[in-house]
């Protein structure tokens, strides 16, 4: 008898035409849920990706005329950074890499990315030791051919046997397998366990150059990260001259801020185009109750004339729009669900 | 005073342009509480019109209309809606019930714009139902009804509503004499018990049966039965 149950009975009346009407609002609000969700599952994994990598960190880059005056800024760098910056920096290592097969026993393993650091490596690029020891101070100071495996390459080449203590040869050179890391990226082939870590002092051999071009800074907490770069932009004005050298600092979470940025406005747009469909979905509806008006004017007249008021008429079809409208959002909410099952282990 | 009075009213539709048209022109009416009255004129005579403007469905252009002596067109929508829901009921040639609902959900249905609770709601239609003879049905749907018995339905709604006036619009105009003939005599029992009816046709036979006639042509009252074997001055039978 009242509004509600009529509008009811209109709409369920025309099965065939209510859906059909609901239709646009049923894939407008699905592209959007999807568009969106997809946004928005690629910039967590873009946030997770810069996690893995090591937010809070400073890279000090470095240009001399002379090349090899920069790989001589290391040590005090890092003693720096180790004594005075102590209670901010968790750690500092040159960026020195290159890729280079990993042998053992007639296995190997092909282009391994090889990190040329500090003893903290691990602390600067978030690897934690699994077993044995990391590499030691004076390792570095004695050119030691010592390295730390990734878990990668540690199942690989010693599916069976405990790595530790094994000689491995990296670019044709023996190094000795002092400990190895846990897996941090999923262990697999094109991941970040595809690594080896080997004392910085051992570059002369495998890299056959002493270039260092930049120097990684890792701070222990995101609210000292402009304080740290404070001290080293007044100690390195101290240590370089001017004349020679230069140095710039960079702040490795703006990156990650910036892809955050960029994520952003993707979203906006995308969420955007999807926007537009669901406004055409509306218009649809409002078209549809156009020409229900038209069509009712009878029973309009009815009303009216045995003294329905305006706002009962008009609420009556107002009501109908919004059944239409919410049952038409609900089946795109359950139909924009669906695809993000499938999506999510498409996307990995 | 009168129940309903129409001061030289005119409706004027397209005014000012050539296709101008002056539905009433200038007509001045009244009727008292209590009568049967039967408009009557050829399609175009203006008589639609004037129930229109009557029923509260329309408003003149320009003129007054008193209705209990309170004048309308200082009235907005909702007073509107308001008045036809208490004051006034309405019978149409095309039963205008509402195909959805049942048949006692029909003659129900105006009450529910006067906030009256569901169960005096269902109570009053059942016994308008019941005194049109039509009980039987109450639980059927219009479209499964004859034409004779739907306007008993529109009838038993005007009842059941109580409004101090009924305005019918060619009420048999879609019957044939038997059905049409009870249809009027149900409109004579509820004007004997105090309602006001105002008859609109063109059929000057049943127009007899009214006790005034007032005859509408080209937006003029051309004729009013009152006006028999009465002196009216020459000049108010020309307006």
């Amino acid at each position: 008898m009242n509004s509600l149950r009529m509008a009811l009975d209109s709409i369920t009346e025309k099965k065939g035409r209510s859906f059909l009407t609901m239709l646009g609002i049923i894939i407008g609000v699905t592209a959007v849920l999807v568009l969106v969700a997809m946004v928005t599952g690629y910039n967590s994994d873009m946030t997770a990706y810069y996690e893995k990598l090591g937010v809070n960190k400073v890279t000090v880059e470095l240009s001399w005329y002379d090349t090899s005056r920069a790989f001589d800024m290391v040590m005090p760098l890092c003693e720096y950074g180790n004594g005075e910056l102590s209670d901010m920096v968790e750690g500092v290592t040159p960026d020195l890499s290159t890729r280079l097969p990993v042998q053992y026993d007639g296995a190997a393993v092909d282009s391994t990315a090889v990190y040329l650091g500090s003893d903290q490596y691990a602390a600067c690029s978030n690897y934690i030791l699994e077993s044995g020891r990391d590499i030691l101070p004076q390792e570095i100071e004695n050119r030691s051919m010592v390295c730390v495996l990734g878990s990668y390459v540690a199942d690989t080449l010693f599916p069976y046997t405990d790595p530790i203590g094994k000689t491995v040869a990296i670019g044709g050179y023996p190094f000795l397998v002092v400990g190895t890391y846990y897996q941090k990226d999923g262990g697999a082939e094109d991941s970040m366990d595809h690594m080896a870590a080997v004392p910085y002092t051992v570059n002369r051999a495998l890299l056959r150059s002493d270039r260092v071009d930049s120097i990684t800074v890792k701070v222990n907490s995101t609210k000292n990260v402009d304080t740290v770069m404070f001290r080293l932009e007044l100690w390195l004005a101290e240590q370089i001259d001017g004349a020679v050298g230069e140095y710039s600092l960079a702040d490795g979470n703006s990156a990650m801020a910036e892809s955050n940025d960029e994520m952003t406005s993707l979203s906006v747009v995308l969420g955007g185009i999807a926007s537009i469909a669901l406004l055409v979905g509306g218009i649809g509806i409002m078209n549809i109750m156009l020409v229900t008006v038209t069509e009712r004017t009878r029973e309009i007249g009815i009303k009216k004339s045995i003294g329905a008021p305006r706002w009962e008429i008009i609420g009556q079809f107002l009501l109908e729009a919004g059944i239409l409208s919410s049952l038409g959002g609900l089946v795109g909410i359950a139909l924009g669900f669906a695809p993000s099952f499938w999506v999510r282990p498409c996307m990995g | 005073m009168s129940l309903i009075e129409l001061k030289n009213v005119y409706k004027i539709y397209n005014e000012g342009r050539e296709s101008q048209v002056n539905a009433l022109d200038g007509v001045s009416l009244s009727i008292g509480k209590g009568e049967f009255v039967a408009i009557i004129g050829t399609s175009g005579s203006g008589k639609s019109t004037m129930m229109n403007i009557l029923g509260c469905l329309d408003v003149p252009t320009r003129g007054d209309y008193l209705l209990d002596g309170q004048p309308v067109g200082e009235k907005s929508q909702r007073e509107l809606s308001d008045l036809r829901s208490r004051r006034i009921s309405f019978i149409f040639q095309g039963y205008n019930l509402i195909p959805s609902l049942k048949v006692w959900e029909n003659v129900a249905l105006p009450m529910t714009y006067q906030h009256i609770p569901l169960q005096e709601r269902r109570e009053r239609a059942l016994e308008a139902l019941q005194s049109v003879e039509i009980l039987a049905k109450a639980e059927n749907k219009p479209g499964q009804l004859s034409g004779g018995q739907q306007q008993r339905v529109a009838i038993a709604r005007a009842i059941a509503t109580r409004s101090p006036i009924l305005m019918a619009d060619e009420p048999t105009g879609a019957l044939d004499s038997k059905t049409g003939a009870q249809v009027l005599e149900l409109m004579r029992r509820l004007n004997a018990q105090g309602t006001t009816v105002i008859l609109i046709t063109h059929d000057n036979g049943i127009a007899a049966q009214a006790d005034r006639t007032v005859r509408v042509m080209d937006g003029h009252i051309v004729h009013d039965s009152l006006w028999d074997g009465v002196l009216v001055p020459a000049e108010v039978r020309a307006s």
